[in-house]
């Protein structure tokens, strides 16, 4: 029980997006300190986009034997970046110990425009060379470039709220 | 210090990187850690819970890359990048390869716009997306499914009518 009440003190903590956002820059740059001899490219200890792409694309390279590009990190091993499965599994664990898993279900149009959004958000991001995150990263790192994405997300989101808006107002 | 060597670095991706996602998926599960979600709330409510988590990310990542760079020079070449010869209008690799900077800006620019219009209207950024699949949200599901689709075509095809496209227009 004293274990439990300590959690907590923890979590509360840890429920603060500045906690998470301080780590994870502490992270990605602890990743690169160890990872960066196997391969490059610098500013890429997490990104949700490149990560997914590298899984995929050495997966299917593996299975088919074609040569698409990944990140040099994730060509050199003999398993690519494995971070999005890790954080798949961190949530679920976190949610399940929480109790915070339900399963909430949509009907098959708004699966299709999910898996839509899902496709041209990965499209645009890897244009970019970076999801939210890496380009964080990329700008810590000193990427004058990378302000130019930012700039372009801050545009668009507020250019989806316009849009969000104009559709409660139809309804 | 010296950095590992690269056989060394090379078995630790896998190991490094999933418990690195691990990490990331529970402190996104606790915090709700969104930075397209911080975008919009400040712009919708002038809220600021979340955007302190992305603020803190980049602020975070230059302070960490900075104190490892101190430590481990030699995983952290060319750091600060702007500031390095020849490097003011230079991007950090891992967009389409081979572009000009003016093409690379126009990637950044069109890219970063649409990712932040899907991400605000399909309610997150594509951590968040991840984080609510494991929390049992099948929409986000397919829009991680659609993620993974959307990797693969961009690699096999887009990624190279991108390239073709800036060299026939000869930017």
């Amino acid at each position: 029980m004293v274990a439990k009440s300590e959690k907590k003190g923890i979590d509360a903590i840890l429920r603060k997006p500045l906690t998470a956002g301080i780590i994870i820059g502490f992270l990605a740059a602890l990743v690169q300190a160890l990872l960066f001899p196997a391969g490059g490219p610098v500013a890429y200890g997490f990104c949700v986009a490149c990560h997914t792409r590298d899984l995929i694309v050495v997966a299917f390279n593996d299975a088919f034997g074609t040569s698409l590009f990944a990140a040099p990190i994730s060509l050199a091993g003999a398993l690519p970046v494995l971070t999005i499965i890790g954080v798949l599994v961190g949530a679920v664990i976190a949610s399940l110990i929480y109790r915070e898993f339900r399963l909430k279900k949509g009907n098959v149009k708004s699966y299709v425009k999910y898996a839509l959004g899902g496709f041209f958000f990965m499209v645009c991001a890897l244009l970019m060379g970076a999801c939210p995150y890496r380009i964080a990263l990329r700008i810590g790192y000193g990427d004058l470039i990378a302000v130019f994405g930012l700039i372009a997300i801050i545009v668009g989101v507020f250019i989806g709220v316009k849009i969000a808006l104009k559709k409660m107002e139809a309804e | 210090m010296e950095a590992l060597s690269k056989d060394v670095a090379i078995i630790l991706v896998p190991i490094v990187t999933i418990i690195l996602g691990i990490i990331i998926g529970w402190l996104g599960q606790r915090s709700g850690f969104c930075s397209i979600g911080g975008i919009r709330d400040f712009i919708l409510f002038r809220q600021t819970r979340l955007l302190k988590g992305y603020i803190g990310l980049i602020i975070s990542a230059f302070v960490f890359y900075f104190i490892f760079s101190w430590i481990v020079p030699t995983a952290f070449p060319k750091f600060i990048w702007f500031l390095q010869e020849g490097q003011l209008f230079t991007a950090i690799p891992g967009g389409p390869g081979g572009l000009s900077i003016a093409a690379t800006i126009i990637c950044m620019l069109v890219g970063g716009v649409f990712v932040g219009i899907i991400g605000t209207l399909l309610g997150g950024c594509p951590l968040r997306q991840l984080v609510m699949t494991s929390e049992g949200n099948l929409k986000s599901g397919w829009f991680v499914i659609g993620m993974f689709a959307g990797a693969l075509i961009f690699s096999a095809f887009i990624l190279g009518w991108v390239v073709n496209f800036f060299t026939l227009i000869g930017i």
